[in-house]
């Protein structure tokens, strides 16, 4: 098995995240748990990607700060968390589950976390994923002109809590 | 004529279809794409806005920069499509696709703020659904989510 050191000083408690446009923002107040990637249908259809990054964390060790999620029953046994204002999936939760299992790609410091361990749902991984790495790469730079990223005032809420925004 | 292609979000709200082909198949790691799709990188396609078309319910949008807006389903959440302002494009989602496998990232976008985890992704131990799920909890998870076609 891989194992993959990404733990930041910053791991666990004291993290915060929340979606893109910053209507739900949560601060973690307990430890992670396994972190994983799911490539399940249901992942995929929720997150519209390759599926899902997840980390878990204990119910009780996540507090919301700015915003309620809304919730999506994507079975009879699990509760989808996202932003009503801007769509950001931020966790999936099973029905009597202690933990919730919250999007890596939420967190402010998405390389804050434990080590991932494992992929699931590989019967739905996309054809093209273990392919990826090898592709051609362009920085956000060499495809947009100066003046573009002057246009590009971004909106997106910023990598840390806010007193108040926007 | 190239075969319609359809798509939309998991709890079905939202529909579309895309009547002509694909343009510029892609990945992005910027860290505008990661928050939007809370995950590590976002996986894209695009199309000629005139050939793309909602289908059945409309999404929300979100301008996550002062020249992009970004679809979604306000029901489930799930990330439908992005979209510059001035563009001639449209691109979707490809976990939004209903045969996601359908078309191949062909680039890296973002590649500045791509996570150090990317890289090692695909050599993660693997396991199927069937064998983290017991067999009671697979016939309790009747899923709500939208079929893959329309």
């Amino acid at each position: 098995m891989v194992k993959i050191t990404l733990m930041s000083e910053a791991a666990s408690e004291g993290a915060s995240g929340g979606c893109q446009c910053g209507a739900v923002r949560y601060r973690i107040v307990g430890s992670f748990g396994h972190a994983g990637i799911c490539h399940c249908r249901m992942c995929q259809k929720a997150f519209g990607s390759w599926g899902a990054a997840l980390v878990s964390l204990p119910v009780a060790g996540l507090a919301w700060t700015r915003g309620r999620p809304a919730e999506f029953r994507s079975s009879a046994i699990v509760a989808r968390g996202f932003c009503r204002d801007c769509g950001t999936p931020l966790f999936m939760r099973q029905d009597g589950d202690a933990n919730y299992e919250i999007a890596i790609g939420s967190l402010d410091d998405p390389n804050g976390i434990p080590p991932l361990d494992r992929q699931s749902g590989v019967e739905s991984k996309c054809r093209w994923f273990d392919r990826m790495a090898a592709l051609p790469r362009e920085t956000t730079e060499s495809y947009r002109s100066p003046e573009d990223m002057r246009k590009l005032k971004s909106l997106q809420h910023p990598d840390h809590d806010t007193e108040h925004w926007p | 004529m190239t075969k319609p292609t359809t798509g939309g979000c998991q709890c079905g709200a939202v529909r579309y279809q895309i009547d002509g082909p694909f343009n510029n198949p892609h990945i992005c790691h910027c860290r505008m794409c990661q928050k939007a799709f809370g995950n590590y990188f976002a996986a894209l396609v695009g199309s000629l806005r005139d050939s793309f078309h909602w289908t059945k319910g409309a999404p929300g949008f979100f301008r996550s920069s002062s020249i992009v807006q970004r679809g979604f389903c306000r029901d489930c959440g799930t990330p439908l499509s992005f979209a510059y302002d001035h563009s001639k494009h449209i691109a979707v989602s490809i976990g939004s696709l209903d045969d996601p496998s359908a078309v191949t990232p062909e680039r890296h976008y973002g590649i500045e703020a791509r996570r150090p985890a990317f890289t090692l992704l695909h050599s993660l131990a693997g396991s199927r659904t069937e064998d983290d799920v017991p067999p009671e909890m697979m016939a309790k998870l009747k899923s709500r989510q939208h079929l893959d076609r329309d």
